[in-house]
């Protein structure tokens, strides 16, 4: 059935794709790469226009390809990108032809008000629409806690993207839980993303090139999650000469080493990590706490090496992990390992292929006890993707994207190993094993001029696969019946259609109007006990007994830019609906647990909000306003008597303001401001005692608010010289008290009486980090 | 022999050390407005081995915030325990809302049901007693917490029995005080699923507060008390764990009520366990 549907739709592929041969006579291909001159690095997003009354364009891809084709004929050529001088160039399109550009950029100089470069209309006249992308500007600039850049917490200051909880880097995007984000470095999925259990990303941003967040009309390319993506792509090194940054901050330090393998062919980046909380507990006298392990690290590597014209290979590799032992008592250390090896290859000169072999491993060891009665708990979920990606620029007015993906996923939900002397008995829950296999087509096309429609299907399926023991339960979650399977034995198989459309309909030069429908499935699935990212979560497949979440959305949206487009706006309503998502059992053993299934109920969801946001792109002065209108609702048969309750992640209101000030070549100011609604808590209506002690009753889930959360972050750069800056920090510079939890407690004094404790954990922080770059 | 201290995981104040690295994290207390339920019936059986008194406890929610005098006793409820040969026994209001049995003592291996009529409402549970597990033998450690409190750490060792699926809980008394007096004494549950059939070390931890918060004295006689419970009281106390103040983390899931026995909506819950208990002097 999954082979028919596969075969049927690489036969229509095959239909389409020899059109490529019958392009007319009189038109012809230039093509090639957009690179920084200085370094080399491949561009993304870069646009090649001819200028005219009715400009031609195209967009480099994620590795800097583009092709414009164009009638015969002598035409004015302009390559943009922000940050970058634009180049223009006159040519003569008389034959198909290889031309690789390179932009200089621009720094960015004292009082100049207008800023050349990409001054376009993209995000007006693009069919992309609920996403962003991050400029490395933005990422370098932005205020964030202990002075530790993060594209996760930064992220979190557009509309439609929410942070999890104070300082987390877990989000929600557009009523999304936390797992549904599909988060890839390299194309590598990333299953846990955070350090020091959520404060911290793993993403070091020193190695980022290039950061997209989708949370709507997400295109055909991307499946598995259900509410946004968000696609990490790191740098290439530089292809020219060496050199090295790096950054001495007040938890951690970073050093990037870069260069050239073979000049203009390929080059290495090699970028590193470190935190040294732990330094300063070895000063503590308490022989406990200096004994005390608590820290992470971060490699990211990477090298690219063109093989000729057409080809270049890319290997990239990225290894994390956190370290956190008390000793005598237990040691905790977890991490995620992630290796692609690409290969890019341009036929002729609109045909764009990569193929990719992805590996991806997240994995957490426990260790308890002391000496012989030491014992581990293992746990993690392991990845071997396979991937291909085609790009067609038929004409410009025709892009075709398509390609196949499989996973092999291998779940190790637990396992406990001990020295024989050891008191724990050795045991393991069942490995499991599934395959998931995708194909996707997507095609834009510009529909005369006002129109460009871009459609797509991805057909996803997910197979459990043996060896393993499929269980079945009755509705009490107890075993009745139970059939071991075989290695390689197709136990259950799940398959989604999933239509994603967008549509631009052109209102004139500076404004447009976008809708998107977009389905997703999911059919893995995070399990955690805590409202934090935890690295004990337990991600479990689809199978017998856990069902695929899908979902489905509907966005319209109203994108004006003003002022040459120095000012972009935009309006975007959206409407999601989830069907499947989970919720378990109150106290649910999820470790070592072979029947977690048993434990898990499904309901359904619903978000709608509307999205309003400014930004100003352009001049000394930069930043956006974002304001988020949201409701979020879960409904499950066994909670809050079968009532719809506002989620966890519901929020009203949702406010981040973002401003950037480049006062002089020395100094830069920064500040950002959020506000947002309370999360939705539950808190008790009543207490009674149990064995003599009082027991707060629970009656309507998420029946309360917690305060609105609101703070201001502040920060400066003063830059010594293009080589070395200072940057000085102040979190929550009003020191506002946000509440991370309220608790309720007897009084110590008078046990009859309960009171409520509000904890606040981060309150005013300021901090200092050095970073050079030579 | 095997030996193992398995209750490290549990202690959450662990996870938080990370908090206290990065961060200062500060408290205050703050006013909410918490709705008033309607009140709503909880039930508290407690069925033994021993020939101490079978007791059912009937009371009604309260208000939060107000202060214990408000949870109202439920009188004139209809109350019987009977176990899976027929016995049937009816306990007698002792008190309001007190309802006890002088001569009704358990035997472990039967199951029980407990049926409560109340305001022409009926509510039962089952539970089952499971064999008996006897302590082997009681040490003390003391232990200097960091902000000066004394603690003991009370180590208690028995052996779990071969079948899989025990559950206990181990309560600490001190002197002649009723169980659970002990302020901020957590609730102590263990199971066998990481050790089935082994030898078990299990740390039971009691701090002595300094001045007038003092719970525990040198000379005291402490008696625990390793109480063999079905699997249903073992997950009422975990879930009851989870949403105790005291024992609670900030960041666990939304709070629940705990996970009963009993039918038809009521709170509380009902339990047989068998109860072994073995004294030790602190020094």
């Amino acid at each position: 059935m999954k082979i028919n549907k596969l075969g049927f739709l690489l036969l229509i592929l095959s239909m389409i794709i020899p059109q490529r041969h019958s392009v007319a006579a009189d038109k012809f291909t230039i093509s090639g790469i957009i690179k920084n001159k200085e370094n080399g690095e491949a561009l993304i997003g870069a646009i090649i226009s001819t200028k005219g009354v009715k400009p031609i364009g195209a967009v480099s891809n994620a590795y800097g390809f583009y092709s414009l084709t164009l009638l015969e004929g002598t035409y004015i050529v302009q390559a943009q990108f922000l940050g970058y001088k634009t180049q223009m160039d006159t040519i003569l399109v008389d034959r198909n032809q290889k031309m690789n550009i390179e932009l200089t950029p621009e720094p960015i100089k004292v009082r100049e008000v207008v800023i050349t470069g990409e001054r376009t209309n993209i995000n007006v006249s693009s069919t992309e629409m609920s996403a962003s992308k991050l400029q490395i500007h933005d990422l370098q600039s932005i205020p964030v806690l202990l002075g530790e850049k993060d594209i996760l917490k930064t992220i979190q200051l557009l509309p439609g993207i929410k942070s999890a909880g104070e300082g987390n880097t877990g989000f929600y995007a557009r009523g999304g839980r936390t797992d549904q984000n599909l988060i890839v470095l390299d194309e590598a999925p990333v299953y846990n993303s955070s350090h020091a259990l959520g404060f911290l990303s793993v993403f070091n941003s020193d190695a980022i090139k290039d950061v997209t967040v989708i949370t709507g009309g997400i295109p055909a390319e991307y499946g598995g999650r259900l509410s946004s993506v968000l696609d990490i792509k790191t740098d290439d090194g530089n292809m020219k000469e060496f050199g090295m940054k790096g950054g001495i901050g007040l938890i951690s330090s970073r050093l990037t080493v870069q260069g050239p393998i073979v000049k203009d062919e390929g080059s290495f980046i090699v970028s590193m990590r470190r935190t040294y909380a732990d330094v300063f507990l070895k000063l503590s006298s308490d022989t406990t706490i200096n004994k005390t392990s608590i820290y992470f690290y971060d490699l990211n590597m990477k090298a690219n090496y063109a093989l000729g014209e057409k080809d270049r290979v890319f290997l990239s590799g990225y290894f994390g992990r956190d370290n956190f032992n008390y000793p005598n008592v237990f040691g905790f250390n977890w991490g995620n390992a992630t290796a692609t090896a690409r290969w890019n290859h341009i036929y002729g000169d609109k045909f764009f292929a990569n193929t990719s072999f992805i590996y991806s491993n997240y994995e957490y060891t426990n260790t308890l006890g002391t000496g012989t009665s030491q014992f581990t708990i293992n746990s993690g979920i392991q990845d071997i993707n396979g991937k291909m990606d085609f790009e067609y620029f038929m004409n410009s007015e025709n892009t075709l994207l398509f390609g196949l993906n499989s996973i092999y996923h291998t779940f190790i939900p637990g396992t406990l190993t001990s020295a024989s002397s050891s008191p724990s008995n050795a045991q393991s829950v069942e490995h499991k094993y599934a395959l998931e296999n995708a194909a996707y087509l997507s095609h834009e096309i510009e529909v005369g001029t006002g129109l460009k429609i871009n459609y797509g299907l991805r057909l996803a399926a997910f197979t459990q696969l043996g060896p393993g023991t499929a269980y079945t339960y009755d509705v009490n979650g107890d075993v009745i019946d139970s059939t071991v399977h075989s290695s390689g034995k197709n136990i259950k198989t799940f398959t989604s259609l999933e239509p994603r459309i967008s549509a631009n309909i052109s209102v004139d030069e500076e404004s447009s109007i976008k809708v998107s429908f977009t389905r997703t499935a999911q059919f893995l699935h995070l399990l955690s006990n805590s409202t934090t990212t935890n690295p004990s979560d337990l991600w479990v497949p689809s199978s017998n007994n856990v069902k695929p979440q899908y979902a489905d959305q509907i966005a319209l949206g109203y994108f004006r830019n003003f002022e040459e487009n120095e000012f972009e706006t935009s309006v975007e309503l959206y409407y999601k609906n989830m069907q499947n998502i989970i919720d378990y059992k109150n106290g649910a053993d999820l470790q070592l647990n072979p029947n977690v299934e048993s434990l898990l109920s499904y309901g359904k969801g619903w978000s709608y909000g509307v999205e309003f946001l400014v930004k100003k792109r352009f001049g000394q002065f930069t930043g956006w306003v974002g304001y988020t209108w949201s409701k979020t609702e879960e409904q499950f048969d066994k909670i809050n008597n079968g009532n719809p309750f506002p989620a966890r992640q519901d929020r009203t209101h949702d406010i981040s303001i973002v401003a950037m000030y480049d006062y002089d070549s020395q100094w830069k100011f920064s500040a950002t401001w959020v506000y947002y609604t309370g999360n939705a808590v539950t808190f008790p209506s009543g207490n009674y005692f149990i064995d003599g002690r009082l027991v707060p009753y629970y009656t309507e889930r998420n029946g309360y608010r917690m305060p609105a959360y609101h703070r201001l972050d502040l920060s400066a750069t003063y830059s010594f010289s293009e080589k070395s800056n200072l940057n000085f920090s102040i979190y929550n510079a009003y020191d506002r008290w946000n509440p991370y939890s309220i608790a309720f407690r007897q009084n110590i004094n008078d046990p009859t009486k309960t009171e409520a404790v509000q904890t606040t954990i981060f309150p005013i922080i300021p901090s200092l980090t050095y970073n050079f770059n030579f | 022999m095997k030996t193992i201290i398995l209750n490290i995981w549990r202690n959450k104040e662990f996870f938080f050390i990370p908090l206290l690295v990065f961060a200062v994290s500060c408290q205050k207390i703050v006013s909410i407005d918490l709705n008033a339920a309607a009140p709503h019936i909880v039930i508290e059986g407690n069925l033994t081995d021993q020939l101490d008194t079978a007791s059912v406890v009937i009371s009604k929610t309260g208000t939060y915030f107000v202060s214990s005098v408000n949870v109202p006793p439920v009188s004139h409820a209809l109350v019987t325990i009977t176990d899976d040969l027929g016995n049937s026994d009816t306990l007698k209001e002792i008190r309001s809302g007190n309802y006890q049995s002088a001569t009704l003592k358990g035997v472990t291996g039967r199951r029980y049901t407990l049926k409560v009529v109340s305001e022409s409402e009926v509510y039962s549970a089952i539970s089952y007693m499971p064999k008996k597990v006897t302590i082997d033998s009681l040490y003390v450690k003391p232990v200097h917490e960091r902000d000066g409190d004394i603690g003991y750490d009370i180590y208690v060792l028995f052996k779990d029995p071969q079948e899989s699926g025990n559950y206990y809980r181990i309560r600490p008394r001190v002197n002649s005080l009723p169980p659970d007096s002990i302020q901020g004494a957590r609730t102590f549950l263990y199971n066998d699923k990481l050790a089935n059939g082994n030898e078990i070390t299990e740390r039971i931890s009691i701090r002595i507060r300094s001045g007038e918060r003092r719970t525990v004295n040198i000379g005291d006689t402490i008696t625990v008390d390793l109480l063999s419970v079905d699997q249903a009281t073992y997950e009422f106390y975990k879930t009851l764990q989870a949403i105790r103040s005291s024992d609670r983390s900030p960041t666990s899931l939304s709070p629940a009520n705990p996970n009963t026995n009993l039918s038809n909506g009521s709170l509380g819950y009902f339990a047989a366990y068998s109860v072994d208990s073995k004294k030790i002097i602190l020094q």
